[in-house]
């Protein structure tokens, strides 16, 4: 399935976060999505899985405008992960991931593979809030791969993660888009982005954006334009290749 | 003497069908109701301290019934009056809070609270300029007092009825245990289904006070207690908080009965007695 998002503009109260953005995440693909805190990377992806309205434009699941879908036939086909908030859940983790199949109408019982795939089998019967933020952050995952969706929507998943975690879950993303599934998600590493990501979309936070592969926009000279003067140091001083 | 026996065991079985038993029903039907409210308060605030009167139904409710008993009113009016009473505050609450709730009960939460407060005052200076001698009546149904409840069919029938509604949410509630954003991105529409929580926990609260005052601590603690027992899923919490609140208060109404024989206790006072070692002992379980 393809999402496309067509004269795209979001707002934070009067200020324009992304202007007219024309996008087609489609099948196969891994996009990552680049800017300051504040630019507005959290609300472009809740606009995107139907779940906010946009200043102006729309947003269309294969030609159907996603805000009009039924919420299961959306779920069914639209997954996201934001950012973390499971002060309310009292279950275990079992219980959690299974909640992956709601949609479905399905009961959950049977995540055991996902448990497995984010090394969550020991932890299953554990009560989720006695987990360590990594292993949380393991656990929301792995309900978003019990959902698997079609379009795959993840708001800073490296977070909490450690760097194997990290590879793994980048490792998964690749795999989603090679079984013909979209993935976009949210990121801050250059190193990350230009190893994993098919394209990649940065957003300045005051409208403006730029779409291109990680050769086109990875360079020195727009990473301070998007993130702020001198910023581009800051990986060649930590050692690690910026890539251009 | 042969004749005595006979009256005896008609005397029990009339005491048995008239008083007794239609008492035990509405403690049962009242327990039933309050945990119930209890476990959809916890899931529509996502907190495990929520409590049916959260939204000041108790304060409402009591207002209205103090100034009815103030005024001498009989107490099918006091009952009404305190029904009204807390579908004003529930209708405030909704009124003042209810905007963002498909994203933050906060609001909701905080409006139930100010207004919870603000009835509380109240209710103090109905209480401080009303005659000494219609204060007890006043304390016993602030405190929660089953006596006055001799027709406990309809509250049978609402407590049916809400657990028929509530079961038909039970999966959806599971999920509405996740941030709003996150069950709104699994397909559950966050806003209704919490609008339905708070009419059907409302509702509950409401028929329990109208009929029996505010019994404190059963709402509160019969579902918290059923999860930290690992009760977590709906599908079994709720009907397990129906029994467990229901047997609760039989259970805490046959002491308030019994302990200082012939003068009876508000119920509220053994719900609290009764609940708050039972819930000590299990906040110290890992």
């Amino acid at each position: 399935m393809t999402l496309a998002a067509r004269h795209l503009s979001l707002k934070a109260g009067a200020r324009t976060l992304v202007d007219a953005l024309e996008l087609t995440l489609a099948p196969g693909e891994v996009l990552g999505i680049l800017g300051a805190n504040g630019a507005g990377k959290s609300t472009l992806l809740s606009v995107l899985a139907g779940l906010d309205a946009p200043a102006q434009g729309q947003v269309l699941l294969d030609g159907h405008p996603v805000l009009g879908l039924p919420p299961l036939t959306r779920a069914r086909h639209i997954g996201l992960l934001p950012q973390g908030d499971e002060a309310g859940f009292f279950g275990s983790v079992s219980d959690f991931v299974g909640l992956g199949r709601y949609p479905f109408g399905e009961s959950g019982d049977d995540v055991a593979p996902h448990l497995a795939t984010w090394e969550l089998a020991g932890l299953a019967g554990r009560s989720l809030a006695t987990l360590s933020g990594g292993e949380r952050q393991r656990a929301r995952l792995a309900q978003l791969a019990a959902q698997q969706p079609d379009i795959a929507l993840l708001d800073e998943p490296l977070t909490h993660l450690d760097p194997a975690h990290q590879a793994r879950l980048l490792e998964w993303t690749r795999h989603r888009a090679e079984s013909g599934h979209a993935v976009a998600l949210t990121l801050h590493d250059p190193n990350w982005a230009a190893g994993h990501c098919d394209r990649l979309l940065f957003l300045h936070g005051d409208g403006r954006w730029q779409l291109g592969t990680p050769a086109e926009l990875l360079n020195p000279a727009s990473l301070e334009a998007l993130y702020g003067p001198g910023t581009a140091a800051l990986w060649r001083h930590a050692g690690l290749p910026l890539p251009v | 003497m042969a004749g005595a026996l006979p009256d005896d065991r008609a005397l029990a079985l009339q005491i048995l069908n008239e008083l007794r038993g239609p008492r035990v029903a509405a403690a049962f039907a009242c327990g039933g109701l309050l945990a119930l409210a209890g476990a959809l308060m916890q899931t529509l605030f996502r907190n495990p301290l929520a409590e049916p009167y959260l939204l000041g139904v108790s304060g409402g409710a009591g207002l209205l019934a103090l100034l009815g008993m103030a005024v001498g009113l009989a107490w099918p009016w006091v009952s009404a009056l305190a029904f009204a009473g807390s579908l004003l505050a529930l209708g405030l609450a909704a009124a003042i809070g209810g905007r963002m709730l498909a994203r933050d009960h906060t609001p909701l939460l905080l409006a139930g609270v100010m207004l919870a407060a603000g009835f509380g005052a109240m209710i103090a200076l109905v209480l401080s300029v009303t005659p000494a001698e219609r204060l007890p009546g006043m304390l016993f149904f602030l405190m929660g007092d089953l006596a006055w409840t001799s027709q406990p069919g309809w509250l049978w029938v609402a407590l049916t009825g809400a657990v028929i509604a509530s079961l038909g949410l039970a999966r959806r509630l599971d999920v509405l245990q996740l941030a709003p954003l996150k069950a709104a991105s699994l397909g559950v529409a966050v806003a209704p289904t919490r609008w339905t929580l708070f009419a059907l926990a409302g509702a509950c609260t409401s028929l329990v006070v109208a009929q029996a005052g505010s019994i404190g601590f059963v709402g509160l603690m019969v579902p918290h207690a059923l999860r930290r027992l690992g009760l977590t899923g709906h599908r079994f919490l709720l009907p397990a908080a129906v029994l467990a609140g229901g047997c609760l208060l039989v259970l805490a109404d046959a002491l308030a009965r019994t302990l200082i024989e012939p003068r009876e206790l508000p119920v509220g006072v053994l719900t609290a007695l009764l609940g708050v070692p039972m819930m000590l002992w299990l906040l110290r379980k890992p």
